[in-house]
C-alpha cells in the first residue's frame, strides 16, 4: 500500500469501513502515515473529551415553560431574554458571523429595512474590559418597533459585557418612513456611550396591487 | 359488542409536552452547545426548538425513538438559524464622546495573530475555535458521528441526507480540524528514538 492510498482511506479506517490488515501493515512500516493516523485519533479523542458546560437548570425549566405556556411567554417575552443573552455572546458570535457591515470610523451607522418586514439587526459593542451590570438603553424612533414590544419607544435593561466585542441581536420592524435615529446608550458607573443608527426604509411591494 | 374502555380525561397538552421533553432537554442542550460552540447560541437554539416542538406534541407522542427525532429537529433549526444570521446585517457601532481611561472605549477589532492565539488558547479554546470554522453541516456531522456516536447510516435517516454527502462532509470536516488542531501526534518515546 502506498501512502496516498493510506491517506485516502484514513477516515474509512477510523470508522472501521475498510479492510484493516493492509492499513495496519502500512502503519508498521511508514512513520509518516503513523503520525497522520495518531494525529487523527488524537483530534477525534480531543473532540470527544470536549465537555459541554452544565445546562443551567433554571434555563431549562424556563425554556420548557416558555414553549408550553404561550401566555407566560407573552408575559415574559423571550426576546427580552434573548437580548440579554445575545449581549453576553461577546466575541464568539461577532467574529464567527464574519459578515460585519462595518463602516469603521463613520459616526453613524445606517441600516436598510423594508416596511413591515422584520429583520434581525446585529450590533456589536466593544468594551476594553469586562463590565458587570452595565445598563443598555434603546430609544427607538417613530415607526421602528422591536418585534414583540409593540409601540414601546424606550427599552432599558442591565447586562454584563465581556472584554472585546459584545453582540446585541435586535429584531426590528419598520412601520413606515423613519426620520430620526435609534439611540443605544451604554452606561456603566459614571461612563456613558451613545451609539446612533440611521434607517433607510424601502417600501415593500404588495402582491396583486 | 365493541369493547368498553375506561373513561380517561384528556391530558393537557402542556403536561404531555413537558413529560416528553424534560428527559431530553439536557441532551438537546448538549448537542446545541456542540453545534454552536457557545452558551448563548446554544440556549437560543434550544429555546427555538422547544417553541417549534410544542405544537407537535401529539406527533411526538407517537414517536418511538424520540431522541434521534429531536436531534434532527435541532439540526435543521441550527442550519436554518446560521443561514438566517448570515443574511442579516451587522452594525459595528462606534462611540461618540470618547474619553481617556474610559472602560467603554473601543478595543481593536482585528483578529489576533498566531502567536497571540497560541498564548491565549488552551486545547479547549483551540478546538472550539476550530469547530467554529467549519460550516454548519460539517460541524453537525462531525459532532453527531465522532462525538455523539451516531453511525453514518443512522445519520442518513436522521438528517435525510445521502450517505455519500455525509461521508464527504465528514471527510472535509476532519481534514479541516486536523489542520486547525496541530496536536502532538507521536509519543515522547517515539520522538526521542528518531
Amino acid at each position: 500500500m502506498e501512502c496516498l492510498d493510506f491517506t485516502s482511506q484514513l477516515d474509512d479506517y477510523l470508522d472501521g469501513r475498510v479492510d484493516e490488515f493492509p492499513m495496519r501493515e502500512h502503519l508498521n512500516v511508514c512513520a509518516d502515515c503513523r503520525r497522520r493516523f495518531q494525529h487523527a485519533v488524537a483530534v477525534q479523542s480531543a473532540l470527544r473529551k470536549l465537555s459541554p458546560p452544565e445546562a443551567p437548570p433554571a434555563f431549562l425549566e424556563q425554556a420548557i415553560s416558555r414553549a408550553s405556556r404561550p401566555n407566560a411567554a407573552e408575559a415574559h417575552p423571550r426576546r427580552w431574554a434573548m437580548l440579554g443573552m445575545a449581549l453576553a455572546a461577546s466575541l464568539v458570535l461577532g467574529v464567527a458571523a464574519g459578515v460585519f457591515l462595518s463602516l469603521r470610523g463613520a459616526p453613524v451607522q445606517t441600516v436598510a429595512l423594508a416596511v413591515e418586514r422584520p429583520e434581525t439587526v446585529r450590533m456589536v459593542f466593544n468594551s476594553a474590559k469586562p463590565l458587570q451590570a452595565a445598563t443598555l438603553s434603546l430609544a427607538l424612533p417613530e415607526n421602528i418597533e422591536v418585534v414583540g414590544y409593540g409601540p414601546r419607544r424606550e427599552l432599558s435593561w442591565q447586562t454584563d459585557l465581556r472584554e472585546g466585542q459584545n453582540l446585541l441581536q435586535l429584531p426590528l420592524v419598520a412601520h413606515g418612513a423613519v426620520k430620526d435615529e435609534l439611540l443605544a446608550r451604554l452606561s456603566h458607573g459614571a461612563s456613558t456611550k451613545t451609539f446612533r443608527v440611521k434607517f433607510e426604509i424601502a417600501k415593500t411591494d404588495t402582491p396583486g396591487m | 359488542m365493541p369493547p368498553v374502555s375506561p373513561y380517561r380525561r384528556a391530558r393537557p397538552t402542556e403536561l404531555n409536552f413537558e413529560d416528553l421533553v424534560r428527559p431530553q432537554v439536557e441532551y438537546l442542550y448538549r448537542l446545541a452547545w456542540r453545534f454552536t460552540a457557545n452558551v448563548p447560541d446554544a440556549e437560543d437554539l434550544v429555546q427555538d426548538v422547544l417553541l417549534k416542538l410544542y405544537p407537535r406534541t401529539e406527533e411526538m407522542l407517537g414517536i418511538q425513538r424520540l431522541r434521534p427525532w429531536l436531534a434532527r429537529v435541532l439540526y435543521h433549526q441550527y442550519v436554518d438559524s446560521v443561514r438566517q444570521r448570515a443574511r442579516s446585517p451587522v452594525l459595528q457601532l462606534v462611540t461618540e464622546g470618547d474619553g481617556e481611561d474610559d472602560p467603554l472605549d473601543k478595543v481593536p477589532t482585528t483578529r489576533e495573530g498566531p502567536e497571540e492565539h497560541a498564548e491565549r488558547s488552551g486545547l479547549r479554546d483551540l478546538i472550539l475555535d476550530a469547530l467554529r470554522q467549519l460550516n454548519p453541516e460539517q460541524r453537525a456531522v462531525v459532532t453527531m458521528h465522532d462525538v455523539e456516536g451516531y453511525s453514518l447510516e443512522e445519520l442518513e435517516t436522521m438528517l435525510e441526507t445521502p450517505l455519500g454527502t455525509l461521508k464527504s462532509r465528514l471527510h472535509r470536516a476532519r481534514q479541516r480540524l486536523r489542520v486547525l488542531i496541530p496536536m502532538e501526534p507521536f509519543s515522547v518515546i517515539e520522538r526521542v528514538s528518531r
